[in-house]
């Protein structure tokens, strides 16, 4: 049998179609022990069944599901070492907050006694000793959210799975809950598994990202590798803001766009290659107009708190800055850029 | 206030259509009549307690008797239709709780007579079973065919309020329950059948009440010794023409249904508050 020495879930070539759409399309992913990863992607790119089979609640249609090494694909969620956050919390009603922590150690058949002791440690872990005999509908969202953390965790899994857990809470709570859940990740030492379609919320948690489109995987990596290095522009886009572009490669360390050859740090192309050039906002630099490469007319200046979003017309190319100075509006600008903030990418062929 | 406004004419209807007739009742339930003319007295009751003639109180017995078989066995057979019904697709199972309702949409005699047809001696059912080489069945004019059309006739209330509350849970509960390492036998008592309680308390309210008083299915199915109070009480109305006893027969079965219906939801609360019932 094959051994993974530090992937506790692998998922090969999995594949799985509802009314002859494929939902997903051949994923092949190995999630490492005791690591953060984030599947990141637009509502419908089938983040939430690679969860879903991941927790067994979906079987695919082909493929396999290896837990350290051993074939789970038909197992179902209750034989199971996973355990999950439901984007409602899904909490039992009519059990109170002590009871719903409890319920998976009494299916256990665990005694009394320890099963006090469990739950009160998890209550002291996530806040919320005191709401023992609570009924769990008159807490507040965020309360919720807790305890369903605590009734997954309580069962000691090998894996967390969390399907948008954060996505009902306002944003102050959401920032602090994910610092929070971070926090217990580390502090427990157990594999994540976190689904969702905010960017900024899987570029602060994860250790690894996924970045997935309409069933298929776009891009796995670390945080600063799908920000700085994304593969396609796809992926681009959807993590933060981009200026994307054509360009034509001209040759190692050369590339050509908006009217001028730029120095880059790309090789590998074809020479004369169209290629796709991505810019983040904040990697271009304002300056006097003869001393940018790029020359444009100031459009729109709007105060965003830490910093202004600009943008600027260069013939017909439309180019987003954020910067922390202002610019005067209907003005000529200059912009610069550093040959390592260049991203070129393969010009994906638009069916 | 103007929301009060708007509930008089309300309490206008109840006071008439509701209260009226039940203070009627009680009226004349205390009334007999005698030579000199109608008196006010306590006599029905009296007369429905008289321990030397029980008569009264044997049909009463065997109307809850016969009623609460076919509670149970509406239960027994509707929770698990419903269960399947609740499951099926959106489509199908529009289709299969129609079938369900049409007959409802028949008159309750027709129903009944339809039965009567059924279960004859010479019925459809025996000239199958004597086809295939089986003895005639002897259920016709029993209180078995009583509550056989009982339990066709009051099915309907048990699946129904059961099949609401079971395609209302929240099916992330269910499946949170599995997560939680329930098996799905398991998932189901602690969590499906829970869920669905408040629907079977109606469904059991629903069947057991109407079931008490019926009248008419033990006069078609069930043979002589198989009359019901809800046909004594029909009887004293239009046969006999005692509506004091008629109605202090009635007085006591609402009095029963009252007390039966205080037991059940103060258990209903009970299991409410404890959470766990079963298992």
């Amino acid at each position: 049998m094959e051994m993974n020495n530090n992937s506790i879930i692998e998922l090969k070539d999995i594949t799985k179609s509802y009314d002859d759409e494929y939902v997903l399309n051949n994923i092949n992913l190995k999630i490492k022990d005791k690591e953060f990863l984030t599947l990141l992607g637009p509502s419908g790119c089938g983040k939430t069944t690679t969860l879903r089979i991941i927790g067994g609640f979906t079987y695919p249609d082909h493929g396999e599901v290896l837990f350290k090494g051993n074939n789970i694909t038909k197992l179902p969620p209750y034989k199971r070492n996973v355990n999950t956050i439901f984007q409602k919390y899904a909490l039992f009603p009519f059990l109170n907050v002590y009871d719903n922590i409890a319920f998976g150690l009494r299916i256990k058949k665990m005694n009394e006694a320890d099963i006090k002791k469990k739950v009160e440690k998890m209550l002291d872990m996530v806040n919320l000793r005191g709401f023992e005999k609570r009924n769990v509908t008159s807490l507040s969202g965020g309360q919720q959210q807790r305890i369903a953390i605590a009734r997954a965790l309580v069962n000691e899994p090998n894996i967390l799975l969390l399907d948008e857990p954060l996505g009902a809470l306002d944003l102050k709570l959401r920032k602090e809950m994910q610092i929070e859940l971070k926090n217990i990740q580390q502090q427990l030492g157990i594999t994540f598994v976190y689904v969702t379609h905010d960017q900024e919320e899987a570029l602060t948690m994860s250790d690894t990202i996924v970045v997935m489109k309409d069933g298929v995987i776009e891009q796995i990596g670390t945080p600063q590798d799908i920000y700085n290095e994304p593969v396609n522009p796809f992926v681009a886009d959807f993590i933060g803001e981009s200026n994307i572009l054509p360009g034509i490669y001209v040759k190692d360390y050369s590339v050509y766009f908006a009217g001028n050859t730029f120095e880059c740090v790309d090789t590998g192309f074809a020479k004369d290659e169209e290629v796709d050039i991505v810019i983040r906002p904040e990697d271009l630099k304002l300056t006097t107009p003869d001393k940018g490469k790029i020359k444009g007319i100031v459009q729109s200046v709007t105060f965003k708190g830490v910093h202004y979003e600009i943008i600027v017309i260069q013939d017909n190319y439309r180019w987003m800055i954020h910067s922390t100075m202002a610019a005067q509006k209907g003005t000529e600008i200059g912009l610069n850029l550093y040959p390592d903030d260049i991203h070129i990418m393969k010009r994906k062929v638009k069916k | 206030m103007k929301r009060s406004a708007f509930a008089f004419p309300y309490i206008i209807y109840a006071l008439i259509f509701f209260l009226a007739p039940v203070l009627l009742i009680v009226y004349y339930s205390f009334t007999t009549k005698t030579d000199m003319g109608t008196i006010l007295s306590i006599l029905n009751f009296k007369r429905f307690f008289d321990p030397e003639s029980p008569q009264y109180m044997i049909v009463l017995l065997k109307s809850f008797k016969i009623s609460l078989y076919c509670t149970v066995i509406c239960l027994l057979l509707g929770y698990p239709m419903a269960l399947i019904l609740s499951r099926l697709n959106p489509s199908v199972r529009n289709i299969l709780s129609m079938l369900f309702i049409l007959p409802m949409w028949m008159n309750f005699l027709l129903r009944t007579y339809a039965w009567a047809t059924l279960l004859e001696k010479n019925g459809i059912i025996n000239t199958l079973l004597t086809k295939i080489g089986l003895p005639p069945l002897e259920i016709m004019y029993t209180d078995t065919a009583v509550v056989i059309g009982l339990v066709y006739n009051f099915l309907p209330f048990m699946i129904l309020p059961i099949y609401n509350m079971l395609t209302k849970i929240d099916y992330s509960l269910i499946e949170a329950s599995e997560d939680l390492g329930a098996s799905s036998w398991k998932t189901f008592w602690k969590v499906t059948f829970r869920l669905s309680l408040p629907g079977v308390t109606s469904g059991i309210n629903m069947v057991f009440m109407p079931a008490v008083t019926t009248f008419v299915v033990s006069r078609i199915l069930g043979g002589n010794d198989s009359i019901l109070i809800g046909d004594v009480i029909e009887k004293q109305f239009k046969m006999v023409d005692d509506w004091g006893f008629g109605s202090a027969m009635s007085v006591i079965i609402m009095l029963l249904v009252l007390i039966f219906m205080g037991i059940f939801s103060s258990i209903d609360k009970q299991a409410e508050e404890e959470g766990e019932i079963l298992i």
